[in-house]
Order: C-alpha cells, then sequence, then structure tokens
C-alpha cells in the first residue's frame, strides 16, 4: 500500500511538472489585457457569425474604409476616395504602400480576390449575405477597383466598413483551412498564437502603414462568467471589458482601480408583437391592442430606475444614430386611461390574455428587470401577461426564426454595425423575413425604394415616411437604444466606441 | 481473474458504444444546428444549402454509420463552429480538465481524509458529527457560489490569488478548492464507514492482541482496507466530475473539456459534442477498470469471487 | 433483524460486523442520537416554513417595485424594516422568496427522490435477484447513465419539452436512479442467497412474492438512509441546472434560480445571493444530520 502510495505521489509530482508553461514575453507594460465573454470560431472573420469576429478582425486586418468615431461617418482606410459612376458602378481608389504582414504589397488583385472568395457561392462564406449586391469585381489597375452591382445599392459605403481585406496570394496558395487559423492582414496587429476558447496574443505590426498602436503586445481573455470578469478587473488581470451590466456600474466606479465608460450604440431594443400572425391567431393583429401596448408601459421611466438612463428613448426601431432617423417623431407617451379605452374598443373590455416569451440577458443587460417593469404597467393597463422564459440564447434565436415566438417577444437588433435605416427595416419589419413579425405592403414598397436609390435626399424621404407608417400603425413595442458600458482600468485611456468595436490600437497608457 | 477482465472489456466497449447512440440520438432530437449556424439574414435556399453541405439531409442511421465508421479511426468529422478537426478541439482541453480533476480529487483526500478518521475513531460522539457536518459544508453551497466568494476574497480583495486563468500553480488553487470541497462529504463518508467496519474485523482483534500498538494497528492494517471503498468511489467520482468541472471551468475562465463540451451542446455542433462525449466515457470507463483491477488485487475477498 | 414470513430469525443482513450498537431502550437510543433529533426537528421546521409560506411569508414573492430594487438588508444603512432582509434587482421583498422558494426546492427535491428511488430499487432487485444476462444488461446501463454527461441529458429534456417544474423533477429523477441501483443490487445478491430466502422458494414462493416481501423490506433502511441525502444533493442539482438556464423559470422563485440570478450582484449587493445560499446551505446541513441519524437509528453498520 505504501508502495501504491508512493508510485502515487510520484506520478502527481511528473504531472505537476507537466504542466505548461506560459512563456513570459510581455510586461504589464507593454501589454494591454482585453476580455471576453465567448471565444471566435475562426480568424476568418468572413466565415464567422460572431461580434467577436468582427471585433477581433479589426486588430489585425484593415477595412477599405473605416467608421470615423469622432464624426460617426465613413472614412478612408485602405480605399483613398471612392465615388458610383452611374447606379451599377462604383469606382474604388486604393492606398498605396500597404503591405501584408507576410511582405506582400496590398493591391486591387487583393480586393478583387477577397470579394471573389466571399461571393463564391460554392463556399461556405457566412458574409456572402450582406455583400450578394456586388456582381462583379474588376481590376482598372494596381490600384483602382471597380464594383459593378445588382440594381442600385445605397448601402455600398457602408458595407465597405464590414469587409476585411486579404491577400490574394494567401487565398490563392494556403487555402480556407489554413486561414482560420492563421491571419495574414494589413493591420496594427498581428497574431502570435491562439489557444482556443482560452486566449490569443497579438504583437504590434512595427511596419503598419498608419498610426502605431503604443501597446506591443495584446492578450485577449475568454472569460465567460460576467462575475470573474469584474473580478479580473478590479484586482488587475484585465484592462478592457465590454458590456458591463448597468447594476454593477459603481462597483467599478468605486473601486479606485478601474472606470466605466458608456456610449450610445446602434443595438436597438423592443418587444415584437406578432401582427402578421406568424405563430397563429392573436390580439395583436388588430392595431388597436398594439397602440394599447405601447401606450401601457411608462418606457422612460424604466429607462430611468432600471436602466440608470443608459438608454435612449426611440419612436420606431429606427436608431437616432442610423441615417435616415427621424428627429421630428416623438415616441408614444404612457396613457394607462387611453390604453384601456383602446383595449375596450378592440373587444376586450375586461383585459386580454397574452404569452410573453423572454430570452437571457445575451445582447442585452438588464432584461429580466426591464421586463418585469413593463409587464407590471401592462397589466395595469389590463393585459394579463403568461410568461415564458427560454433558457438558451441559441434556442431563443431558433424558435424566433421558425415563427413559433410570438404573439410577444423581446428582441434586439444590432443592424450588423451599419448606420443606416435600411439594416434593421429590412430585416426585422419586412414580410416574410427570418425575423419579422410584421408585415405591411405600404411599408415593404417604402423599403424597397429606399434601397433601389442611390440619392441620399430621396432616402430620406422614403424613410421619414416609413418611420410615421411604423409610428402610426404600432408595429411593435418600441423601447429603446441601448448604450454600452465599458469597464475600463485606470491604468489605460480609452473611449468607448459607438459601433461596439473594441480598438486596442488606440489604447493608451494614462497619464499620471 | 482473465474472464473477469474480458468480461469486462466487453462491457466497456458495449458502454462506450451505448453512450455514442444516445448522444446521437439526443443531439439530433434537440434541435436544427443548420439554423443556429448561419448568420440572421440567411435565406431559405442559403438554409437548404448548408443543410445538403453538412450532410444533414441524410437519413439518421447513415449518419451514425458514417460518424461510426470514422470514430473508430479516429476521426470524429470537423466542428461546425471551430473549424478544426474535433479530435484535436476536444483533445487539446483535455489536459486541463485531467489535472483539475486530479487535484480536486487530492484536496477532497486532504480533507476527508484527517475527517473520516477522526469521525471513524470517535464515532457517535460530537467530533463525529462534527466531522461530517465539515465536509458536507464544501458541498452544501453550490460551486458557483463558493467559487465566485473565493475569488471576491482572495483575488479582489486580499490580492493574492489570480482570479482566473490557467498557467501557473497558483491558478489551481482556488479551482481545485472547490472541486474538492464538493466531493469531500461522499468520499469522507467512506473512510470512516470503511474504517469502522474495517476496525471490528477479525484480524483488527487478533493484532491487538498481538500486543502492537494500537496507532500501528489502525494506519497499518485498517487503512489499507478502508481504502478500498474510496478508490472505488474516487474512480466513479471521476466520471461524475462533468457536472462539477463545468461550473468550477466557467467560473475560473479555464481552458477544460467541461465548457468546451457544454458550449458545444448549447451550439449544436455535433461533431464535438459526440467526440467529447465517446472520449470522456472512454477515459471514465478505462478508469473504473483499471480502479476495479487494482482493487480485486488488493482485497482477497473479490479476488476469490472472480 | 431479517424480515421473512415465518421463517426462522437469521442474523443482520449486514454480515461480517459485530454485533449491532443497538442496545438499550428506545429513548435512551433517541438520546444518543441527539444530533439526529435536532436535525429532524430543523427539518421539520423548514418543511413547515416551506408549506405554510403563504400565510408566513410578508409579501409577495413576485411584486416587482423597481423604485426600491436592491435595497439592502433592514439591519444596514439604506435598509427598511418592510423589507427585512433586502430586495433583489428588481424590488422583489427577499424573504418572502426565500421562503416561497423553500416550497420548490423541497418538492422538486422530495418528489425527484421519490422517482429515482422507486426507478433504482426495481432496477437493483431485478439485478441484483435475477442475476446473470439481466444483472449485466442493468449493470450495463448503469454504467452507461454514470458516464453520460448529466449536463447533456438536462439540455436534451428541456430543450425539447421546455423548462417546467415537472420537466426538472423528470430530469433529476432520471439521471439519479444508478446510485440507488447499485446499492441495492449489491444487497439483494447478498440477501439472495440467505436461508430463508432458499426455504421460500423451496416453497415454491413465486419470485415476485420473493422479492417484494421477504428482500425488500429488509432493504428499507438503506434505501430511507440514501433517499433522505439524495434530497439535499438534488437541490443542489437544482442550482446548478438553474445555472445553466435550465431551472425553475423566473419569476417563480426557488433557491437555485434565485443564486444563479443573484451571483453577479455577489460584488455589491450581496444580499441577493447570500440568502438562498443561506437556505440551501442549512437545509443541506440538516438533511445530512438527519440522515446520519436515521442511519445510526436503523442500522449502525450502513456503509453511508
Amino acid at each position: 500500500m505504501a508502495r501504491a502510495a508512493a508510485l502515487g505521489t510520484a506520478l502527481l509530482i511528473a504531472l505537476a511538472l507537466a504542466l505548461p508553461r506560459e512563456a513570459p514575453a510581455q510586461t504589464k507594460e507593454d501589454t494591454i489585457v482585453y476580455a471576453l465573454q465567448s471565444d471566435i470560431d475562426t480568424w476568418d472573420p468572413p466565415g464567422s457569425v460572431l461580434r467577436e469576429a468582427i471585433i477581433l478582425g479589426y486588430q489585425v486586418f484593415d477595412h477599405l474604409a473605416v467608421r470615423d468615431l469622432k464624426t460617426r461617418r465613413v472614412g478612408p482606410n485602405l480605399a483613398t476616395s471612392w465615388k458610383a459612376l452611374d447606379d451599377t458602378t462604383w469606382e474604388v481608389k486604393l492606398r498605396q504602400g500597404v503591405k501584408f504582414h507576410d511582405g506582400t504589397p496590398f493591391t486591387s488583385k487583393d480586393v478583387k480576390a477577397t470579394f471573389d472568395r466571399v461571393l463564391d457561392p460554392a463556399k461556405k462564406m457566412i458574409a456572402r449575405g450582406n455583400h450578394a449586391k456586388i456582381k462583379t469585381v474588376e481590376i482598372v489597375d494596381d490600384y483602382t477597383v471597380r464594383f459593378r452591382t445588382d440594381g442600385p445599392y445605397p448601402l455600398f459605403v457602408e458595407r465597405m466598413t464590414a469587409q476585411v481585406m486579404e491577400s490574394e496570394k494567401v487565398i490563392r496558395e494556403k487555402g480556407d483551412e489554413w486561414m482560420q487559423e492563421h491571419p495574414v492582414g494589413t493591420g496594427p496587429y498581428k497574431l502570435v498564437s491562439w489557444n482556443r476558447k482560452q486566449e490569443h496574443l497579438l504583437v504590434r505590426n512595427d511596419d503598419y502603414w498608419g498610426a502605431k498602436p503604443h501597446y506591443k503586445y495584446v492578450r485577449i481573455r475568454i472569460i465567460p462568467e460576467q462575475a470573474t470578469q469584474i473580478a479580473e478587473l478590479l484586482s488587475g488581470g484585465v484592462d478592457i471589458m465590454k458590456a458591463v451590466p448597468p447594476d454593477q456600474m459603481d462597483v467599478i466606479n468605486k473601486s479606485g482601480t478601474a472606470r466605466t465608460a458608456s456610449s450610445p450604440i446602434l443595438r436597438t431594443a423592443m418587444l415584437q408583437l406578432d401582427q402578421a400572425a406568424r405563430s397563429g391567431p392573436n390580439p395583436f393583429t388588430d392595431k388597436r391592442v398594439r397602440i394599447a401596448a405601447n401606450l401601457a408601459v411608462d418606457t422612460d421611466a424604466i429607462i430611468k430606475h432600471v436602466l440608470n438612463g443608459l438608454g435612449d428613448r426611440v419612436a420606431t426601431g429606427i436608431n437616432p444614430m442610423a441615417f435616415g432617423w427621424d428627429p421630428n417623431l416623438k415616441p408614444y407617451k404612457q396613457d394607462l386611461a387611453r390604453a384601456k379605452k383602446l383595449l375596450a374598443e378592440a373587444g376586450y373590455p375586461n383585459g386580454v390574455d397574452i404569452l410573453f416569451n423572454e430570452g437571457p440577458p445575451v445582447v442585452e443587460p438588464g432584461t429580466q428587470q426591464t421586463n418585469d417593469a413593463i409587464v407590471a404597467d401592462m397589466t395595469k393597463a389590463g393585459f394579463r401577461v403568461k410568461r415564458n422564459y427560454v433558457g438558451d440564447n441559441t434556442v431563443l434565436v431558433a424558435r424566433v426564426k421558425e415563427g413559433k415566438f410570438g404573439p410577444m417577444f423581446n428582441w434586439s437588433w444590432g443592424y450588423y454595425s451599419v448606420f443606416d435605416a435600411d439594416a434593421i427595416l429590412y430585416d426585422v419589419f419586412k414580410c416574410n423575413e427570418f425575423y419579422s413579425y410584421y408585415c405591411n405592403k405600404e411599408l415593404d414598397d417604402l423599403i424597397i425604394s429606399g434601397r433601389s436609390t442611390l440619392d441620399q435626399k430621396k432616402r430620406t424621404e422614403t424613410y421619414v415616411k416609413a418611420q410615421k407608417v411604423l409610428f402610426d400603425d404600432a408595429g411593435y413595442l418600441f423601447k429603446w437604444g441601448l448604450r454600452g458600458v465599458w469597464g475600463i482600468s485606470n491604468r489605460v485611456e480609452y473611449s468607448a466606441p459607438p459601433d461596439e468595436i473594441d480598438r486596442m490600437f488606440l489604447v493608451t497608457p494614462r497619464k499620471k | 481473474m482473465r474472464r473477469y477482465l474480458v468480461r469486462q472489456l466487453v462491457q466497456l466497449a458495449v458502454v462506450v458504444v451505448g453512450i455514442s447512440i444516445l448522444a446521437f440520438s439526443i443531439l439530433h432530437i434537440i434541435g436544427d444546428p443548420v439554423t443556429l449556424l448561419l448568420p440572421q439574414n440567411a435565406g431559405k435556399e442559403e438554409y437548404a444549402r448548408y443543410k445538403h453541405l453538412m450532410g444533414l439531409d441524410q437519413p439518421v442511421w447513415v449518419q451514425y454509420w458514417k460518424f461510426a465508421s470514422g470514430a473508430v479511426q479516429g476521426d470524429f468529422g470537423r466542428s461546425w463552429y471551430g473549424n478544426a478537426p474535433a479530435f484535436r478541439l476536444v483533445v487539446d482541453r483535455m489536459p486541463p480538465t485531467i489535472y483539475l480533476t486530479l487535484a480536486g480529487l487530492g484536496v477532497a483526500l486532504l480533507i476527508a481524509l484527517p475527517l473520516g478518521i477522526l469521525a471513524a475513531l470517535k464515532r457517535h460522539s460530537f467530533v463525529d458529527t462534527l466531522c461530517t457536518l465539515l465536509a458536507v459544508a464544501g458541498q452544501a453551497m453550490p460551486i458557483f457560489w463558493l467559487g465566485i466568494m473565493l475569488i471576491i476574497i482572495f483575488a479582489v480583495r486580499l490580492r493574492l490569488l489570480p482570479a482566473s486563468g490557467y498557467g501557473t500553480w497558483q491558478n489551481f488553487v482556488m479551482p481545485a478548492f472547490c472541486l474538492g470541497a464538493f466531493l469531500a462529504p461522499i468520499t469522507m463518508r467512506l473512510v470512516r464507514s470503511g474504517l469502522i467496519e474495517v476496525m471490528n474485523m477479525e484480524f483488527i482483534k487478533t493484532a491487538r492482541a498481538k500486543g502492537v500498538g494500537e496507532r500501528m494497528v489502525v494506519v497499518k492494517h485498517a487503512f489499507r482496507n478502508a481504502c478500498i471503498p474510496v478508490v472505488t468511489v474516487l474512480g466513479l467520482q471521476f466520471g461524475q466530475l462533468l457536472g462539477g468541472a463545468f461550473i468550477t471551468e466557467t467560473v475560473f475562465a479555464w481552458p477544460g473539456v467541461a465548457t468546451l463540451t457544454v458550449d458545444a451542446i448549447r451550439n449544436q455542433d455535433f461533431p464535438v459534442v459526440q467526440c467529447a462525449v465517446v472520449l470522456l466515457a472512454l477515459i471514465i470507463v478505462s478508469v473504473n477498470l483499471i480502479v476495479d483491477v487494482i482493487v480485486g488485487l488488493i482485497d482477497p475477498r473479490i479476488r476469490a469471487g472472480t | 433483524m431479517a424480515v421473512g414470513s415465518g421463517a426462522a430469525v437469521g442474523p443482520t443482513p449486514f454480515d461480517g460486523a459485530a454485533s449491532p450498537d443497538t442496545s438499550g431502550a428506545g429513548w435512551r437510543r433517541l438520546l444518543r442520537l441527539k444530533w439526529g433529533v435536532g436535525g429532524a426537528a430543523l427539518f421539520l421546521v423548514i418543511v413547515l416554513s416551506a408549506v405554510l409560506a403563504p400565510w408566513i411569508a410578508p409579501r409577495d414573492p413576485i411584486l416587482v417595485d423597481i423604485r426600491h430594487r436592491m435595497a439592502p438588508p433592514a439591519w444596514m444603512e439604506g435598509g427598511a424594516r418592510e423589507h427585512i432582509l433586502g430586495t433583489d434587482q428588481i424590488g422583489r421583498d427577499l424573504l418572502s422568496r426565500v421562503i416561497w422558494g423553500g416550497r420548490v426546492s423541497l418538492l422538486v427535491g422530495v418528489s425527484a427522490v421519490l422517482l429515482s428511488s422507486t426507478i433504482g430499487v426495481l432496477f437493483g432487485l431485478a439485478a441484483g435477484y435475477f442475476g446473470a444476462g439481466v444483472d449485466w444488461s442493468i449493470m450495463t446501463l448503469i454504467n452507461v447513465m454514470l458516464t453520460f454527461p448529466f449536463v447533456l441529458l438536462a439540455l436534451a429534456v428541456i430543450a425539447v419539452l421546455g423548462p417546467s417544474l415537472p420537466n426538472m423533477i423528470v430530469v433529476l429523477g432520471v439521471t439519479g436512479w444508478p446510485l440507488y441501483a447499485r446499492v441495492i443490487r449489491a444487497e439483494t445478491l447478498a440477501l439472495r442467497e440467505r436461508e430463508f430466502v432458499l426455504a421460500a422458494r423451496a416453497l415454491g414462493m413465486s419470485h415476485a412474492r420473493i422479492v417484494f416481501r421477504q428482500i425488500l423490506p429488509n432493504l428499507v433502511s438503506p434505501i430511507v438512509v440514501i433517499a433522505t441525502l439524495q434530497i439535499a444533493q438534488v437541490i443542489i442539482l437544482e442550482s446548478f441546472l438553474s445555472f445553466l438556464g435550465l431551472g425553475v423559470q423566473p419569476p417563480t422563485p426557488a433557491w437555485g434560480n434565485m443564486l444563479g440570478e443573484g451571483r453577479v450582484y455577489m460584488l455589491n449587493s450581496w444580499w441577493i445571493a447570500a440568502f438562498p445560499g443561506l437556505a440551501i446551505f442549512v437545509t443541506t446541513l440538516v438533511i445530512n444530520l438527519l440522515g446520519n441519524g436515521l442511519r445510526d437509528w436503523l442500522d449502525p453498520h450502513m456503509k453511508l
């Protein structure tokens, strides 16, 4: 028995010594640590649905155009200028002197190769749908490219910020599988190592064509548990984290080691009402019931008390930062008497029973609390709300797509970081789209005409009309535009990005 | 002995195959992975295209046969989310979980052995009850509660240990303690009862009669035989640890196979789930088999029975 | 103390042990088992408080009051007498929720254990009594169940059937039976060869009668003790399921989901998670005391 014990101990010691050692190449001063709740599935951004992939893509790759964070308008990046030659042709001029991480120069053939690959139906590229309006990409010369589109494509400029530029040489020589784990971009950082679902290590690209990042190393740590992320922020293990729940802001702000910063973001929240009867007949097919629902809730109070003011009230699903937003349209104000009256007119003098489907607060923090407050208000107006909670976000999204989640459910939309009304109208309000429980021919016509012209003035008018239609018809129960909250260590300077894309290359140390 | 081994090996194979069939069936009942894989604005023809590309439009038994024939050769397909071979993904994450489990078992023993021995020696006294309560205390708190409390105390307030992560021995302390506390009660009970049972046995009385010191009696003879149920249960516990390990791994951002499996289950990433379930089953059943063999070697009673 | 219909009284079912320590009059034994009695009494208090919840809970456990959310307990600065233990993240009274939560947690615990013990005992009896092929199949099934990830099974059942109280009980019951089966099987195997059983066979008694009238009564002790301890285990498992989002759904209060929701708040509004956690802790301890007491009372030589 003693022998067995000794053997066991020896085995344990051997195992202990065999533990992996992290090679500490970086010091605290030259490293910035960024926390994510879940890891990406691939370093090839067009192959992923995840927002994290977009964010990480920004560190290692460049785009033709990017958003200027101060003006919120799209500005040049790898493209220096662009113009529409006609309704279906865009010409883009490229920056010279840019090199990929492997030394190859960036030219128009890389642009063509990137788009050809993404648009190829034989490949499994997730991003294909986003750029499907582009028919072909033509090389004019080494630094000029022409895009031919299938009809007028007004979102072209916005969508240039949504495609990373990959190397033609790598695409040709290495292939898709290699590219999942070896990103070769032109960006400010290079990938050093990737321990799946644990950590990424990035190192500064010292040959970068643009402004060089201050921090030499970036450690991206995957920490699934939010309480642990906050604990790490407070104890110095993490420098930047995102999606801080509003209730935890004062813990961070009072800690002395970190602070919070917030910014309005594109993501807009609403309660979808099954006007299109996708889940079967229900009271919300009647416009009066929908208006009553909007009138029942004191949304401003909820934003003030439950979200601590971290929300921007909207009249419809269009976010104030999106192109086409109508600032003159005022949202519904709470009016319980009128709500009850409308319900009675609609045939429910004694109230009406409603099923409310909810999910976990994955993309919209604080939903449980805000939903509880909304339900409490709706009950006062005569809605008898039965609640059904689905604990898994992936299951929830699937049910929504299948049309099974009506008559009322909690929803939010991130616009894919495209600051344009079309980016929500088409997917969430148009007839027969996967995530839309609303069907109104008048609105559909407006949506189509909005995306069929390059004339920005005409588009603005169209969208103003569309918002009026939505508002008068009370398409859904409209809530607010979200505010993202970031947790930032006091040893660095960083501002919250309105497009929810964290740029590690902009982080600088705090002056003492 | 050989017949026993052969029988057990057959049972091992049956169990592993049974588990893979069960997992396969359950996955296909749960839902539709294609919907989850596509971006939010994909259309219906994209859906059909993907379903075909993933081979999900074929009959269930065809799919299982393809899976099984590949699995036997070590090819579990590619993960639909990780875009890498499922086998590699799972195997990469095994060591941290195994290390954590061993560390947890070690902590459990550290807690359970002294408490169990003490409780057995002072049976039915206040000390006995106290030891039981102490052992149970660790399990009476859900792991995520205990884990977060430990993080708050030791990482945030006292700054003694890193809050989470994997890489240095300090990272092991809190997670191993959480797991160990979870396993301690059952282990302690078995140490206690095994010791009690053995202390009354004939050969102990003989040893006492021969005049060997009381402490020696306890340590040498009783201990050896009390180990048997402990080792058996530890083997069992190794298998049940997926539940406790998952929570510990989540709270402490531990890059282990438990979180990989649960994520894969949520994402309906079939290849990874099947690979993880089968490999884990193999390990667990093998460990149990080894434990049974060792116990059989130690305990003459069982050996006689086979 | 074997129970056989008309057969001679045989030695205790657990051979190899010394004479049982069950001497003394009943009440003297109870005195020695004072911890067990204490545990039983406390458990009774907890059960009563759960049963009488509608009458003793000070407020409505699901009433939302967002203007008073995250109020600390009454003895702390910022607390109020209306909410002795404070309020949770949407202003519901914590004390009421803890009291009502006991109902769900105990209901789940007891029902799941009833389910798993029934299944487990039946399987264990069959395996131990019939032996050979039946035994082998059941043992294989047990091994499959024990190595199969609890999480996967839980996710599967609940994803298909939806998260609800009955489904949770089913999941917990279905995953818990192997433990009983193993123990009962071992004991049945031992009992099967005993004189009174052999005699009954010789007399031509049917298998069913032998199993249920002769063997089962001897197994009551381990079944009861294991079942009692399992209640505590199931309460903890319920909190695991809530952690995964598969447990009792809000707004119904159950200790597990209250803990799950409250865990982010442990950094500042610690009371939201602390009190349900304390409830689980105390209940589990008390049940273990009770289980130990039962074990010592029914048969002190039991392995558990």
